[in-house]
């Protein structure tokens, strides 16, 4: 107990020190207005840069529980002090990237680092650019729902408090854009990416086995997908925009993203993915609308066998405006349609057919956001609610900008719902609210 | 003898005229032609652009950018692209609009930590382009048919202009005055007041240059005073008919920004 109080006391001063430092630095900063003629010369596009262009930030963040967890021996979900530096050379035509950070961690207890970047990106033809090494993607029309963007995610830096940017993982992959009448966009990963899921190290999870939130020890551990060749994943996207029109086709063939199936043995692994989809993204009403579908094509495409999942038409619905000056308001609805539940059902055990998912699983997402001293403050708040779950996650947030270097986040993580195993209500003990400062440079 | 002296003094009336810009009477055209000139020299153009934003409390943020544009047509549609340097924790980001009068603008940001193409409502353009005492509209202009325009007064150096909202509801402004150079034909100052007269915005160009034949306002100051705060735009580097191609103002652009076209010649 008392070490516990020992711990977080000390993560609380590193988090407060850090507060304390910045500002300071900032305000010797901003005094230098650097408004000469020769403040143009760092313009990236002055002359051919030579060398290395170095960027970054330090940044400070501690996200306590709302609440203990009892299957959690920690009470923050993040306590961290963090470097990212990005470095950019322009090499002729291309320009190579790298973008690395490094953080004491109290909570997974050390140092980590995390190389985000890694890649060089350029134009091969007059029509065609290419981006080759690790590197971050992103593409279809939701705002936090992905369909067809099945690059990974870090769900456990979303929900954990760290800022938004983390929520795309990076992926090793060679990416060829070819623009024409019409564009495309082509994706080799060599070996699969999946998401960093939740392992039960920093959050808690509901494991129907258990039938009970759990968490490490032991980790969640599947088998990895890193034989090259034989586990990559390839994904494809064309595009084109007619008249202020977005029309999207997409597909993908590799592996679910969370380790969503067990062998025989009971060890989770990545089943096999396939997917087709189509997007559109318009004008509408004085705003902007947003629908999306996507196929995907599960492992075991009969539902007759429950360790592994079935096939599923995803389809997604949204509209966003600003209905009145500096507040903008999105709104998306989303379903999941299970295409053999009956068989599922059929297929589970008795004890666990209650921890099933709906044969529909409905979503509904609602954004809010407002801008006020001339954007220096944004408030806002992000909703998921699922009716057919009866579960929910809100998303509350205030950032400051206190000028180019200083800025700080205030906002929480918030879930709850009925049953202990659908998505949002298993993170229920998760909870947090965080503060970060971050000071670039 | 006589038709000699006639034919000096009509060379002499011609020469005068020449000298100094015929003087337009019509409000609407002058309005136009000043709207043109402000937004449209040549067909396209490239220009670097950096900002010094300072509030009420002498804080002071920067913002740097290039911006490549190209007229669709002439006091008509255009295509922008905005890509930023700094300040840090924006670099990188780039803007693209496709203006469209007389509709609502087509918007996309490009994020790049995120690798995210965001597409924007369409809003009120009468808020803070980037954070500074710049709007939207001051960026990229407002349209000339959304006011009724009056020439109040013509001096030998300006033509003075009350404009009134066609819908006041949109606007924060009950009137603003500006005071366009008659050779320029460049808004040199701009006032905006509210019902009871009283003067709290004003836009003041300190410095033109004259660029590929175009005169272009390379300094222009944004007062709030409300507040006392201000934001400086410097433009730099400014070059017209360049010759952008279409396809640059595209999506391919914001995840790749067009290097040839951006950097100075």
């Amino acid at each position: 107990m008392g070490h516990s109080t020992q711990r977080i006391g000390a993560r609380l001063a590193l988090g407060i020190m850090l507060a304390g430092l910045v500002p300071g630095l900032g305000n010797a900063q901003d005094t230098d207005s650097g408004w000469d003629d020769e403040g143009w010369g760092d313009d990236p596009w002055a002359e051919e840069q030579t060398g290395w262009q170095w960027y970054g930030f330090i940044e400070g963040a501690v996200a306590p529980r709302l609440q203990s967890d009892p299957a959690v021996n920690d009470d923050f979900t993040l306590a961290e002090t963090r470097l990212q530096l990005e470095g950019e050379r322009q090499l002729g035509d291309y320009t190579a990237t790298l973008k690395g950070d490094v953080w004491l961690d109290g909570v997974e207890d050390g140092g980590r680092g995390d190389l985000r970047e890694a890649n060089l990106a350029g134009r091969l033809t007059a029509q065609t650019d290419v981006v080759v090494g690790r590197q971050i993607i992103t593409w279809g029309t939701g705002d936090l729902v992905f369909l067809n963007d099945l690059f990974p995610k870090d769900y456990v830096a979303f929900f954990s408090g760290r800022s938004d940017e983390y929520l795309k993982a990076p992926t090793d992959a060679l990416k060829l854009s070819w623009f024409g009448p019409l564009n495309v966009d082509f994706v080799w990963m060599p070996q699969a990416t999946p998401n960093r899921f939740i392992t039960g190290e920093r959050l808690s999870y509901f494991s129907p086995q258990a039938g009970r939130r759990v968490a490490a020890p032991p980790r969640l551990d599947p088998r990895d997908r890193d034989d090259l060749g034989e586990d990559s994943e390839l994904a494809l996207r064309l595009y084109q925009t007619l008249d202020g029109v977005e029309l999207a086709g997409y597909a993908y063939h590799g592996f679910d993203k969370q380790p969503s199936a067990q062998d025989a043995d009971g060890n989770a692994y990545f089943p096999r993915l396939s997917s087709l989809g189509a997007s559109v993204r318009a004008p509408l009403l004085g705003g902007i609308a947003n629908l999306e579908t996507a196929y995907y094509h599960g492992e075991d495409d009969s539902g007759r066998d429950p360790d592994r999942p079935n096939d599923q038409w995803r389809w997604l619905a949204g509209f966003e405006n600003e209905p009145i000056s500096d507040l903008t308001l999105g709104w998306q609805y989303s379903l999941e349609w299970i295409q053999d539940h009956d068989a599922l059902l059929d297929a589970l055990s008795p004890e666990q057919r209650r921890y099933a998912p709906d044969e529909y699983r409905q979503l509904l997402t609602n954004r809010i956001t407002w801008q006020g001293s001339r954007q220096d403050l944004t408030l806002s708040m992000f909703t998921f609610y699922s009716p057919s779950d009866a579960d929910y996650y809100l998303r509350p947030r205030a950032h400051y900008r206190f000028s180019d270097r200083l800025s700080g986040t205030l906002g929480a993580n918030l879930f709850g719902g009925k049953d202990d195993w659908t998505f949002h209500t298993q993170l229920e003990d998760n909870s947090n609210t965080y503060l970060r400062l971050r000071y670039s440079f | 003898m006589i038709p000699a002296l006639r034919l000096a003094v009509v060379l002499a009336a011609a020469l005068l005229a020449g000298a100094t810009q015929a003087q337009m009477t019509d409000a609407t055209a002058i309005v136009e032609a000043a709207n043109k000139a402000s937004y449209y020299a040549g067909d396209d153009g490239r220009s670097a652009a950096r900002m010094m934003i300072v509030d009420g409390n002498g804080n002071r943020q920067r913002r740097q950018f290039t911006l490549l544009r190209q007229d669709v047509e002439d006091g008509g549609d255009q295509r922008y692209l905005v890509v930023f340097s700094r300040p840090a924790d924006i670099r990188g980001t780039v803007f693209r609009v496709e203006k469209q009068v007389g509709e609502s603008d087509d918007r996309w940001l490009y994020l790049p930590a995120l690798d995210l193409v965001k597409r924007i409502a369409a809003g009120d353009k009468r808020t803070s382009f980037v954070g500074s005492h710049f709007y939207y509209e001051d960026i990229s202009g407002r349209g000339t048919s959304e006011d009724r325009h009056s020439l109040i007064e013509t001096t030998d150096e300006a033509y003075i202009i009350e404009s009134t909202p066609r819908d006041p509801a949109t606007v924060e402004f009950a009137r603003y005055r500006t005071r366009i150079d008659r050779d320029t034909l460049l808004p040199m100052r701009t006032e905006y007041e509210r019902a009871d007269g009283e003067v709290y915005r004003r836009m003041e160009v300190t410095e033109v240059e004259t660029i590929d034949g175009y005169p272009t306002g390379t300094e222009t100051r944004m007062t709030d005073l409300d507040s006392g705060g201000y934001t400086v735009t410097q433009f730099r580097y400014s070059e017209y008919d360049i010759g952008v191609p279409a396809d640059i103002f595209s999506e391919r652009s914001l995840r790749n920004p067009p290097r040839d076209w951006l950097r100075r010649d």
